[in-house]
């Protein structure tokens, strides 16, 4: 708003005088430069800045701004000659002499107040006048009156104005202001206001929920007890009781580790809760009692210490603790025992690694036909594969580590190696015996005498790994390059995201994984990597329907179990994928454990499993949308080999 | 404490309230326009204390006044309950000033007004029927002032009356008196009566600011030799008379206050 006097047509006169006695040290100022002398410049003020909002433009007040406040601009000359005649300048009053009617500014931040700290002293531009100026001179030429002004301005219709005015004038919106005796805020009480009687209403409408609950939980009625706990949580979610009446109801049911978690947030919200306290203590010695059962030792210990340290008198937790305890050092000695025992064949066994090797794999064929006969007692063997793959496993990762370090074209592909290697023990552990098992049940014996003589130069391998590495690294630079060979690598990262960095990660670790099969499929693999991988399984494709399919699935298996890890590395990923791999995790869970406990079954398992990831890929549309799955799939598949070929000849050619 | 003392003098209404009842419980109210006035300080108390509680805004409680006044204006007062037209006229505000309240905090404040001490109400089928009624009410409100309960509050005008005045006064001055808070304090409590409905906003605004610069002896520098006076500048058509008046009106609420207890 224009200023008041300027409605009021306050004669200038007493205008001036009224200026000199409220301006204030401290008071921005803005003027127009008059001119400019040895000692100083002046200028007359046109405009407040802060403080006091008065018109002062026609009171053609001058006031000097002496040489030492003006702040050199440059470390040479004259700190006057940056300004010139009719520049627009802000400034702080300096002092004020009331009696003179003289004004002196500076340009000095340390003249301003602290809450104005912020405004820049200097020379200013047109547009960056106060408001109320603006708003003044647009008045001069308007004579519209204050009411008219007022109602035009944008001000006046915005609603929030309302809460910003009440701020800057100091009025509490909290504490209302009111001359009635009735009203004055003293005279209310804390817990007479809405929020306390609120809550006071929910915990005892919640209370009388938990009765309710209580009285079908006497009744047996579990569900409906549950569902009345559920909504006395819902009105009123830290209600102690009905926290520790749910977390009862779960520990009768058997979800003991619910029934901890709502004990502890019923003691962290009542720590005296005598109730809260003992049940929690029960319910973690029993779930420490379970854990023990599952031979899982150091959960039990420490389920069974937090009970201990939760209520010290607690003796039962005391004797299972200690119980535990004596368990832990058995099994400790037991484990130590068993190590050496381990080490000591494994020492063995690294001295003719080649030679074992080769004897082990024909202990694992014998296996095989085992198992076709008899299944379970066939993983006893399989005990001590994995202590002689763990070692060829580590001269591969070494050697490419090696490699690596040579090439070092990007290292995000780098940590996932390493960090997956560890893991990928199990996993060929696992693929291994899938692997046994469908060789079992599916492949002609013709087929699993070829994986004997090709696991014969186990040892050859660091030189194609590294190879199929170097194009692990080609293909990352391939697919920025060429678009229309996406598709193919679409299908083999199903599904996933195009963003190159996803790829980075699986195709490493897929590769990888697929190396190890390779190794036992065909013999060409040595010789061209990855290429010939696809090839070979294609062929395999064309060697029977079933076989394929059967063996599709199988890569899918491992991939599968790639996916999570993947997802858990890669933040970037697109919801989809997010949902793929949510999809595979809560897919191979279940699966992974039914392949260890019948083995028949894993295999319609994964058999089906191919098959729904086979449908979605249709519907993901790769292009192809024909019905009949294994035609589709080798026609990806051959699609694959010819990308694959070409790449190889790029890298050549590079 | 007042609310202690109405509650002795006025046995509290039913808090159960259906619409057959509601028309048996107010039988004893005044006839006597004074005392219509009276038992409107008490409702209008009611609703300020109610929205304090429950954390209202200085204009959503003015609408709940203003819709409470318009209310009874246009009925009579023995029609209806006035404490249900006051809660209806709360939660009615909220939602036109886009301050939404839950009838069950309005419900909860004013049972505890009414019945001060108890425990709030159990939420079960008389409560309920309490919401609805609320509810209902609301409806009833809302047909008799054909929808218009959107007002024009003087608030607004008094603060920008105030910022401009602000920098015109000498800042020590200003500083050592509370005229804001104070013509704030005054705005409030001019719902007491139904001064909101016969005078505009500006209008309002303007006496509200001169009544608390009186109350202070405070001048606006300059007025004297000025062209045009500074209440004239607010509003154009304001005139001492109506200034006057609408001061006598609000002193009169505050004599209605010394002898309601």
């Amino acid at each position: 708003m224009p200023p008041l006097e300027q409605f009021m047509e306050v004669p200038s006169g007493q205008k001036r005088e009224l200026f000199f006695r409220d301006i204030e040290r401290g008071d921005v100022v803005i003027g127009r430069i008059t001119s400019i002398r040895d000692f100083g410049f002046f200028m007359v003020l046109i405009s407040m800045g802060s403080g006091i909002l008065r018109d002062i433009e026609p009171l053609e007040i001058s006031a000097l701004c002496p040489l030492r406040d003006v702040p050199s601009q440059s470390n040479h000359g004259d700190p006057l000659s940056y300004y010139q005649i009719g520049d627009l300048i802000q400034a702080a009053v300096k002092d004020i002499d009331r009696y003179h009617e003289k004004i002196t500014l500076s340009l000095h931040k340390s003249s301003l107040p602290s809450h104005l700290s912020h405004l820049k002293l200097g020379v200013v531009s047109n547009e960056d006048m106060p408001e109320y100026y603006k708003h003044s001179t647009a008045f001069s030429s308007s004579n519209d009156t204050y009411e008219k002004v007022l109602q035009q301005s944008v001000a006046l219709s915005n609603p929030s104005t309302v809460e910003f005015l009440l701020n800057t004038l100091g009025i509490d919106e909290s504490k209302p202001p009111s001359l009635i005796r009735g009203l004055q805020r003293e005279n209310f009480f804390e817990q007479d206001f809405a929020p306390l009687l609120r809550r006071k209403q929910s915990s005892s409408w919640a209370l009388k929920c938990v009765k309710i609950g209580v009285d079908y939980f006497k009744l047996g009625r579990h569900v409906d007890a549950m569902n009345e706990y559920n909504k006395a949580l819902e009105i009123d979610p830290k209600n102690v009781e009905a926290l520790v009446a749910r977390g009862a109801l779960y520990a009768t049911k058997g979800s003991l580790n619910k029934a901890i978690d709502d004990f502890e947030i019923a003691l962290e919200n009542c720590p005296t809760h005598k109730n809260a306290r003992k049940y929690l203590c029960q319910t973690l010695v029993e779930r420490g009692g379970q854990l023990e059962e599952e031979d899982k030792l150091l959960n039990a210990e420490s389920y069974y210490s937090k009970a201990l340290t939760i209520d010290k008198s607690f003796f039962e937790a005391e004797d299972a603790l200690n119980k535990v305890r004596q368990c832990i050092q058995k099994s400790m000695e037991k484990r130590e025992k068993h190590e050496e025992k381990e080490e000591k064949t494994k020492e063995k066994k690294t001295e003719t690694s080649a030679e074992k090797l080769r004897k082990l794999l024909k202990e694992e064929k014998r296996c095989c036909r085992k198992l076709k006969a008899d299944p379970i007692p066939a993983y006893g063997c399989g005990f001590s594969f994995p202590i002689q793959f763990l070692g060829i496993l580590k001269m591969l990762v070494l050697h490419r580590k090696k490699k690596r370090k040579r090439s070092s074209s990007s290292s995000s592909t780098s940590s996932s190696e390493s960090s997956s290697s560890s893991s990928s023990y199990k996993k060929r552990k696992k693929s291994k015996r899938k692997r046994r098992h469908s060789i079992s049940s599916n492949r002609s014996r013709k087929h699993s005498s070829s994986v004997f003589t090709q696991e014969d130069e186990p040892l050859s391998p660091p030189a194609d790994t590294s190879a199929s590495f170097l194009k692990q690294d080609d293909l990352r630079i391939c697919d920025s390059q060429d678009r229309p060979h996406r598709k193919s690598i679409e299908f083999k990262t199903r599904n996933r995201s195009l963003s190159s960095s996803s790829l980075d990660f699986i195709e490493p670790t897929g590769g990888r994984s697929e190396d190890s099969r390779d190794s036992y499929s065909s013999a060409k693999t040595h010789a061209s990597g990855g290429t010939s991988k696809s090839a070979a399984s294609a062929s395999k494709y064309r060697s029977g329907r079933r076989d394929s399919t059967d063996s599709y699935s199988r890569r899918a298996e491992v991939k599968r179990r790639d996916e999570p890890e993947d997802s858990k590395r890669s933040f970037s990923r697109q919801n989809s994928d997010y949902y793929q791999s949510k999809y595979s995790m809560s897919n191979s869970g279940p699966r992974e454990r039914r392949s260890i406990g019948s083995s028949s079954r894993s295999h319609e398992q994964s058999l089906q499993g191919s098959k729904s990831t086979s449908h979605k890929e249709d519907r993901n549309g790769n292009g192809s949308t024909s019905n009949d799955v294994p035609g589709n799939l080798l026609n990806i598949l051959s699609q694959i080999a010819e990308f694959e070929k070409e790449k190889g000849v790029k890298q050549k050619c590079k | 404490m007042a609310e202690a003392g109405a509650a002795v003098s006025r046995p509290p209404p039913p808090l159960y309230f259906s619409l057959g009842e509601m028309e048996e419980s107010c039988s004893t109210a005044p006839p006597d326009k004074d005392k219509a006035g009276k038992t409107h300080f008490r409702i209008i108390r009611f609703i300020m204390e109610a929205g304090v509680k429950l954390g209202m805004q200085s204009i959503p409680i003015a609408t709940a006044c203003t819709v409470y006044h318009k209310f009874f204006h246009e009925t009579a007062l023995d029609a209806y309950d006035p404490y249900l037209v006051a809660m209806s006229a709360i939660y009615l505000a909220g939602k036109v000033e886009e301050q939404h309240l839950r009838t069950r905090d309005i419900i909860n404040v004013c049972h505890r007004y009414l019945n001060p001490g108890s425990d709030p109400l159990e939420v079960d089928t008389k409560f309920w029927e309490l919401r609805d009624s609320i509810v209902q009410c609301e409806l009833l409100m809302l047909r008799l002032l054909q929808f218009r309960v959107s007002f024009i509050h003087p608030h607004k005008y008094l603060l920008h009356y105030l910022v401009s005045l602000k920098n015109w006064m000498n800042r020590h001055s200003w500083e050592r008196t509370p005229i804001a808070t104070a013509s704030w304090a005054l705005l409030r409590d001019s719902y007491h009566g139904d001064i909101c409905l016969r005078y505009e906003a500006q209008h309002i605004a303007v006496a509200v600011l001169y009544f608390a610069l009186q109350c202070y002896g405070v001048d606006v520098p300059g007025n004297e030799s000025a062209e045009t006076q500074w209440w004239k500048v607010f509003s154009e058509d304001i005139t001492k008379e109506t200034i006057d008046s609408i001061v006598s009106e609000l002193i009169h609420i505050y004599t209605m206050d010394t002898e309601i207890p």
